[in-house]
């Protein structure tokens, strides 16, 4: 059948318009009769480093995705996604998605060529080749990735890098570190109860966390908490959605935290409510932390640094101490602080010492990793024979750094830099100096801190390849832009590190446009390395990336999971069998003491204090503070570009206190400009009660058509943790200091 | 949601709990992701509460879509009986009997007919009639995190929501001649301590 008779057969059987070539057009927006039988159900999965990580169900017919739905056999999404995932089908078709490997003659300069994959994976395999003649290693080639696509598989782009050799890596987290570092000092890892268990919690305060944007589904739990009569307190420096949606919305003063929980143990100590046999047999270091508080805390003390009153604290933390179980959700938002750590540590023994570590609807809540015991086969690749790496300390880790150890007994290691100071890092780099930059699963110049300096930075290089789906200002500053699958078109797995739900992403539709995984991607890479070079690079240069679905798995995830077999999880998401619900609850710990750390001499030999002391805060360097958390519509800069997410949010607001306003001349939406040392922006002024009188608050995004970037205004000073366990510090996101002027 | 069959229900539509509603916008889009609508065309719209009504800024919101009155304004001014009323009360727009005129976005006191610029004809929630023959929630139901949006039966609403819910909260307009079916469950406000 020719192609056109072909068509004229579509056209008389109506189906025209499922034609990929004009996929997601409108259909007649009358409701047509809904048969499941009509379409091919897909199980995906959402990699994009969030809670609630959700489990899709897909929806195509005639090889085109047409709607989602969230998997019905999770209770964890029970059926339902958030904003950003009902966005997919968009998301896979939009017209903005980069369609083939494009080249860029001047970087920034617009200039854009189409080229081949083979072109374009010539040109690299050529410069990587030449700067290794030239260097005598690769330490000149370095990775930039992070959380754009969890999907495991995707490993693969750090397994690409360890093929080529010894190179550089940015590494560390701006998630979450601090407080990875701080509950390991005090348990000996993360992990935290299901947050299902929530619902059987008496009393529920959210840290620091704003579940109601960003991650929806622990609001049931949260609701069906209160609805059982357990009170919910929200602490946060802005009245959030989760804040709305408490019994009790706690404002205090940005950073305070640890004074604030400091000084609830201190009365919950004096009302002698400490659960005794637990500090007693489980935990060690309990008499000098009562000893500390009693000498340097007082409930008073903690009033005047958070600005939360005396009597209220005594109050919640009297509730928190009797209510049994009671728990503590620490988000990510309060550790984002040069004091973040501690005050991490604060909380886990206000926590600890009410006995509530180890219990079934209590714990201090963070985050656990214990669904990722995958192979990670995509990523553990061996350097080619004779390459030469770094010597100095030890090479990178991450989070994820499963093969902790594997690489210790190298004669070489890679190079790590502070993924946390990209910018200064990459300006700063030597013997080799970077020369090319690799950045994939990540958008640096929206989501490294101080854009000016970054700009610089990516000036200094040689060659910069970007891997993505938009193009967004990291492809404007790139040399190559690589066009990558969609989680729809490609094979991989995903799991979560809050629910304990493990996802199969299957490959629901053929990759669009000239798009390929980032494991093709390295094979493909690999097939021009060696032909160039014979030898040069060890990665398979042909993969399916199904086949290496199996590769990631192992009796371990089967048993955790109650599977025998991956393809198990075509019929649904699985959830792994826990001894129980609660995390420590045969209270043995992970730590050198094999018990709760109220004293941890690991965390004095890292340069902290060994008790849960109270760290002072970073000192403001302009008028107002400057918080610029995740929003509702993207995560990072993902999604807020979409034309159907533009619908309900169409430009940014920096929101302002009625009083600041006033103080200032600005009325509701006019138009400002927030500065700071590091640079600016201009948006207009929503003014709102939300927000305290000496706070400033935009919400991260990139918006396609606008020039506006948060990070024009974020600088790079570190959190106090992060470095133990995962690499490098955190950043103080939430130290920023910034003021505002009508523009 | 279990539908007797021997009683179909009278009159189904949307309670909105306010106070459960986080504001997310999941239930707009999961409507997008279902029907694809043309850019602008939007079935489904969260609207923050002005701070006279929820004394908190964007932090309430009415989640509203088409009301499915008892006595339809669309329906009433449609010179091709475009619109039917179904015996369970979902008002269907049949867009093939469309001739795009706008009398019925023109009448709709609640503005849910929208235009679709493409087509140049009317279009508006359907609150998926086609998902509920089929034994399945309409889109925008399912997709809520944390069931605030349900369908009901306003003619069987349990005691419990029916003590609750209201038909004119603040905020939105009181029009008793098409007799709206939403309802409305409003919200409460924590107790705020600021420094």
């Amino acid at each position: 059948m020719s192609r056109r008779s072909f068509l004229k057969g579509l056209i008389a059987s109506g189906a025209l318009a499922t034609l990929p070539c004009g996929l997601l057009l409108p259909r007649n927006a009358s409701a047509a009769p809904f048969n499941k039988a009509d379409f091919q159900i897909f199980r995906n999965a959402c990699p994009r480093n969030c809670y609630d990580t959700c489990s899709i169900v897909t929806y195509v017919r005639d090889g085109v995705v047409r709607f989602v739905e969230g998997a019905p056999e999770s209770t964890y999404t029970a059926g339902g996604l958030c904003v950003k995932g009902y966005s997919y089908p968009r998301r896979v078709y939009s017209p903005d998605r980069i369609k083939y490997p494009m080249v860029q003659d001047g970087r920034g300069s617009g200039n854009w060529r189409r080229v081949s994959w083979d072109e374009a994976m010539e040109r690299i395999a050529r410069k990587l080749l030449e700067i290794k003649e030239r260097d005598g290693n690769l330490l000149g080639l370095a990775l930039t990735k992070y959380s754009g696509n969890f999907g495991i598989t995707n490993y693969g782009v750090e397994g690409m890098m360890s093929s080529l050799g010894y190179t550089t890596r940015l590494v560390g987290t701006p998630c979450w570190p601090a407080g990875i570092d701080a509950q390991n000092y005090d348990l000996g890892d993360m992990w935290c109860n299901d947050p299902e268990d929530m619902e059987k919690s008496r009393y529920v305060i959210i840290w620091g966390a704003n579940p109601a944007w960003c991650s929806v589904h622990s609001m049931k739990y949260v609701y069906a908490a209160r609805d059982r009569g357990a009170k919910i307190v929200v602490i946060d420096p802005v009245l959030t959605q989760t804040s709305a949606k408490g019994d009790v919305a706690w404002q205090p003063e940005t950073g305070s935290d640890g004074a604030l929980a400091l000084g609830m143990a201190r009365h919950v100590l004096d009302l002698g409510l400490v659960d005794r046999d637990f500090v007693a047999n489980n935990a060690v270091g309990f008499e000098e932390f009562a000893a500390y508080l009693r000498q340097n805390v007082t409930v008073e003390w903690a009033a005047e640094k958070s600005g939360i009153p005396a009597d209220e604290i005594r109050r919640v933390a009297e509730e928190f101490a009797t209510a049994r179980p009671a728990t503590i959700w620490i988000g990510y938002g309060m550790q984002r602080h040069v004091n973040g750590g501690a005050a991490v540590r604060a909380i886990d023994a206000l926590v600890a010492m009410t006995g509530n570590v180890g219990k079934v609807g209590g714990g201090a809540r963070y985050g656990h990793l214990q669904t990722w015991g995958f192979n990670y086969h995509a990523m553990i690749q061996k350097a080619p024979a004779g390459s030469i790496g770094f010597t100095g300390k030890a090479g990178p880790k991450g989070e994820f750094d499963v093969t902790a150890g594997a690489a210790a007994a190298a004669a070489y290691t890679d190079r790590a830099l502070n993924i946390n100071k990209t910018a200064q890092e990459l300006l700063d780099a030597q013997n080799p100096p970077v020369r090319v930059l690799w950045s994939s699963c990540k958008n640096p110049f929206a989501q490294d801190f101080d854009r000016n300096k970054l700009e610089k930075a990516f000036n200094k290089l040689e060659m910069v390849v970007s891997v993505e789906q938009f193009f967004t200002e990291t492809v404007r500053h790139s040399d190559i832009v690589l066009p990558v699958t969609t989680l729809f078109e490609e094979w991989t797995v995903n799991a979560s590190y809050w629910h304990y739900w493990v996802s199969l992403n299957e490959q629901a539709i053929a990759p669009m446009h000239e798009a390929k995984s980032n494991i093709e991607i390295a094979a493909l890479l690999s097939k021009h390395m060696n032909r160039l070079s014979p030898g040069s690079c060890t990665y398979p240069q042909d993969i399916d990336t199904k086949e290496w679905m199996e590769k990631e798995f192992n009796k371990g995830v089967y048993d955790l999971l109650g599977i025998t077999h991956w393809q198990d999880l075509r019929k649904g998401p699985a959830k792994a069998k826990m001894p129980s619900s609660a995390s420590w609850s045969d209270r043995k710990f992970k730590t050198p003491s094999g018990k709760y750390e109220f004293r941890s001499d690991l965390c004095a030999s890292h340069g902290h204090k060994a008790l849960p002391e109270y760290k002072e805060g970073r000192k403001p360097y302009a008028p107002y503070r400057l918080l610029t958390p995740h929003s509702k519509f993207a995560i990072h800069s993902q999604f807020a570009n979409l034309d159907w997410m533009e619908e309900f949010q169409t430009e940014p607001f920096v929101y302002l206190n009625p009083a600041l306003a006033r103080a200032k001349g600005i009325a509701d939406l006019d138009t400002v400009r927030v500065f700071n040392p590091i640079g600016e922006v201009k948006l207009r002024a929503k003014i709102t009660n939300t927000v305290p009188g000496d706070c400033l608050l935009m919400y991260e995004a990139w918006f396609r058509k606008l020039n506006f970037n948060v990070q024009n205004l974020v600088d790079d000073e570190s959190a106090d943790m992060g470095a133990y366990k995962t690499g490098a510090p955190g950043v103080a996101i939430h130290d920023q200091f910034a003021d505002v002027a009508r523009a | 949601m279990t539908t007797q069959k021997t009683s179909l229900p009278r009159q189904r539509a949307f309670l909105v709990d306010v106070e459960r509603c986080i504001g997310c916008f999941t239930c707009a889009m999961a409507c997008k992701n279902y029907y694809h609508q043309e850019t602008g065309v939007v079935w489904r719209q969260l609207y923050p509460l002005d701070e006279a009504i929820y004394p908190h800024r964007e932090r309430a919101f009415f989640s509203l879509a088409c009301n499915h009155c008892e006595n339809p304004a669309c329906l009433n001014a449609c010179p091709v009986k475009a619109y039917e009323k179904r015996e369970d009360g979902v008002v269907v727009h049949h867009q093939d009997r469309c001739i795009g005129c706008g009398n019925c976005i023109r009448s709709c006191p609640y503005g849910a007919p929208r235009y679709n610029p493409v087509l140049k004809k009317a279009e508006k929630c359907s609150l998926c009639h086609e998902r509920l023959d089929a034994g399945k929630q309409p889109a925008c139901v399912q997709s809520c995190p944390v069931r605030a949006l349900r369908l009901v039966d306003i003619a069987a609403l349990s005691t419990t929501d029916a003590a609750n819910a209201v038909q004119y909260p603040a905020g939105y307009p009181e029009m008793p001649q098409v007799n709206p079916s939403t309802r409305f469950i409003m919200p409460r406000t924590p107790r705020v301590v600021r420094r």
